[in-house]
C-alpha cells in the first residue's frame, strides 16, 4: 500500500472524485468490499473467525477462564473485549502499549456486542458469589487497509456464537456451545469528500473526516454508536446512513447466518 | 522439559502420537502475500502451528539514535496472539518473547545484506497465530520467506527447525507432547545452501550419540522445509 506523502493531495484527489459521485476504487457510496467470513480457523481457540474484506484482515478468538463473580453481581460471569492493532498490521501501526485508537477500536465493538444482551451473563455463573466462567473475545488484526471496527464487530460476533464451553477441560461437566442470543453487526461510515461512504479503505480514512460507527441488533434495535474524529454532520446525514446500515447489517448477519450453518 | 514421562509420546512400533515416524517432519505449508499491506509477507503452517510474518522496509530508522552509519538494523518482534495457545496469553512483551525476537533478529541480521542500506530500518513482525510446538522456528523461517518475498537482499535464507529426545529416542521436529514431556530440545537455523549456522539453542539432556543424530535430524528436515520455501516464492503451486 502506498501511502501519499501528503495527505492534503489525497484529500483534493477524493474531493475531486466526490464530486462526481465516484470513489477512488470504483465503488458506489454504499457499497461494501467483498467480504469474506471463515468460522473456527483457529484450532486453540474455543471459538474463532477471520475475516477479509478486501485487503483488511483481522482474526477473532474466544477463550474462557474461571473467575470469582464481582461482588456486587455475584450471580453473574464477565465477558471481557479486547483489540489488539500490533505492527504487523501496517506501517503505520507502532510498536508499544495500546495506541488511544486502538483502545477505542476495542471499546466501540466491545459495547455493540455487550449492550446487544446477546450473552446472559447469569448464564455462566456456575457458583453465586464464587465461581462463574469469563468470556474473553480476543480481536487480532493481521493487515489494516481501513475499517478495522467493521471487521473486528463481524470477527467478534462470529467468533461468539461459534464457541463452545470448554467444561470438560476444567473439569465442571460436558462441553457445550455458548449460547449468544442475537447477533449484532456494525456498520461504519466515513466522510470523505463532503459525503458519508460505506466501508472506507486505508486512503479513504486518511483523507477522510469523521467517522460514525452503527451496531443494529436482531430487529435493527440500535446497541452502539460512536462519532469520532474531527467533523460535523447533519441530522439528514445521519438518517440517511441509519437506513443504509439496516439493509446491509441484515445482509452480513445473513452471511454469519449461512457460516454458521455449515459448521 | 521436564521429563515427567507420564504421557506415551512413542509406540513400540516407533510412532508417534501424531502418526509420524521418528525421522519424519510434520506437514509444512508456506505462502506469501498473506498481509497484502505489508513490503513483504509469509504464512507458514507446520503442525498446528501457525504463523504470519510480515516486513516492512526499509525504511527511515526512527528514533535516530538506533540508525548505524555503515548498515541497516532489523527490527523484529515475536509476539503469540492471546488465543494461540490452550490457556490465554495475556497481551505484551514478557520475558521469553524478548529473548526469541533478539536471537531470531541476530540470526536474520547474519543472513540480510544490511550494509545495503545504511542508516535505515527493516522491520520484521511475527505473530504466532496457534501455537503447537517449535513456535521461534517456524517464526525465523517465516520470516526468512517473507524477507525474500519484500526483495531484500540476503546472502541466504535460514531454515530453522527442532529435533530432540522424548522416552531416550532422539525424534525430529519435536511436537507439542514431545516438547512438554520430552528430555531434549535442539533447535537450530541452517543456512540451506552452505550447511552454516545462525542460530542455536539447546536445553535438556543429550549423550554425545544422541547430540550428533539430533543435529543430523535438523539437517535433513531443513532440505524438506527449504524446498516448501522456495516452491512457495516461485509463485505456489503451478
Amino acid at each position: 500500500m502506498a501511502i501519499p506523502l501528503v495527505p492534503k493531495l489525497l484529500r483534493a484527489h477524493l474531493a475531486a472524485l466526490a464530486a462526481e459521485d465516484q470513489r477512488h476504487d470504483g465503488r458506489g457510496r454504499f457499497v461494501g468490499r467483498d467480504t469474506e467470513l471463515e468460522i473456527n480457523c483457529l484450532p486453540r481457540a474455543e471459538g474463532s473467525a477471520k475475516v477479509r474484506m478486501g485487503d483488511t484482515i483481522v482474526y477473532a478468538g474466544v477463550k474462557f477462564q474461571i473467575m470469582t463473580p464481582y461482588p456486587d453481581r455475584p450471580n453473574q460471569g464477565g465477558l471481557m473485549c479486547s483489540a489488539e492493532v500490533r505492527p504487523v498490521a501496517g506501517r503505520n501501526w507502532e510498536p508499544g502499549p495500546p495506541s488511544p485508537q486502538s483502545i477505542e477500536l476495542g471499546r466501540v465493538v466491545d459495547r455493540g456486542i455487550r449492550e446487544s444482551g446477546c450473552i446472559n451473563t447469569e448464564d455462566l455463573c456456575l457458583i453465586p458469589g464464587e465461581k462463574a466462567w469469563q468470556v474473553i473475545l480476543d480481536l487480532f488484526a493481521v493487515s489494516d487497509d481501513g475499517n478495522l471496527f467493521d471487521a473486528f464487530a463481524l470477527a467478534g460476533i462470529a467468533a461468539l456464537k461459534s464457541a463452545v464451553l470448554p467444561a470438560e477441560r476444567f473439569g465442571i461437566g460436558e462441553d457445550q456451545p455458548l449460547d449468544v442470543a442475537k447477533t449484532p453487526v456494525m456498520c461504519s461510515y466515513h466522510k470523505v469528500g463532503g459525503r458519508f461512504v460505506y466501508d472506507a479503505d486505508k486512503r479513504e480514512e486518511l483523507g477522510g473526516d469523521e467517522r460514525i460507527h452503527i451496531t443494529l441488533g436482531d430487529d435493527d434495535h440500535v446497541h452502539s454508536l460512536q462519532k469520532g474524529l474531527k467533523g460535523i454532520f447533519t441530522a439528514a446525514e445521519f438518517a440517511e446512513i441509519m437506513e443504509q446500515a439496516r439493509s446491509r447489517c441484515a445482509e452480513l448477519r445473513d452471511l454469519i447466518d449461512e457460516k454458521l450453518e455449515g459448521v | 522439559m521436564g521429563g515427567y514421562g507420564d504421557i506415551q509420546c512413542i509406540d513400540e512400533n516407533g510412532i508417534r502420537l501424531d502418526g509420524r515416524t521418528k525421522d519424519e517432519v510434520r506437514p509444512v505449508h508456506i505462502e506469501t502475500g498473506v498481509v497484502p499491506v505489508a513490503d513483504g509477507s509469509a504464512r507458514m503452517t507446520w503442525g498446528l502451528n501457525d504463523v504470519i510474518a510480515a516486513v516492512y522496509g526499509p525504511m527511515e530508522a526512527h528514533p535516530r539514535k538506533i540508525q548505524r552509519q555503515d548498515r541497516a538494523v532489523l527490527d523484529v518482534r515475536y509476539n503469540m496472539a492471546p488465543f494461540s495457545t490452550t490457556d490465554r496469553i495475556r497481551p505484551g512483551f514478557n520475558r521469553r518473547s524478548r529473548e526469541i525476537s533478539k536471537v531470531t533478529a541476530e540470526a536474520l541480521e547474519s543472513v540480510v545484506l544490511t550494509e545495503l542500506y545504511p542508516r535505515s530500518k527493516i522491520r520484521v513482525e511475527i505473530e504466532i497465530i496457534c501455537a503447537e510446538a517449535g513456535t521461534r522456528c517456524a517464526g525465523i523461517t517465516a520470516a526468512s520467506v517473507a524477507l525474500a518475498h519484500a526483495g531484500i537482499p540476503m546472502s541466504d535464507m535460514v531454515v530453522s527447525v527442532a529435533s530432540g529426545k522424548v522416552h531416550d529416542i532422539v525424534v525430529c521436529d519435536l511436537n507439542k507432547e514431545e516438547d512438554n514431556y520430552g528430555e531434549a530440545d535442539l533447535p537450530m537455523g541452517i543456512l540451506p545452501n552452505s550447511g552454516e549456522l545462525v542460530f542455536l539453542q539447546m536445553d535438556g539432556d543429550l549423550s554425545p550419540d544422541q547430540f550428533q543424530e539430533a543435529w543430523d535430524y535438523n539437517m535433513e528436515a531443513t532440505k524438506v522445509i527449504h524446498a516448501e520455501m522456495v516452491r512457495a516464492l516461485r509463485g505456489g503451486d503451478e
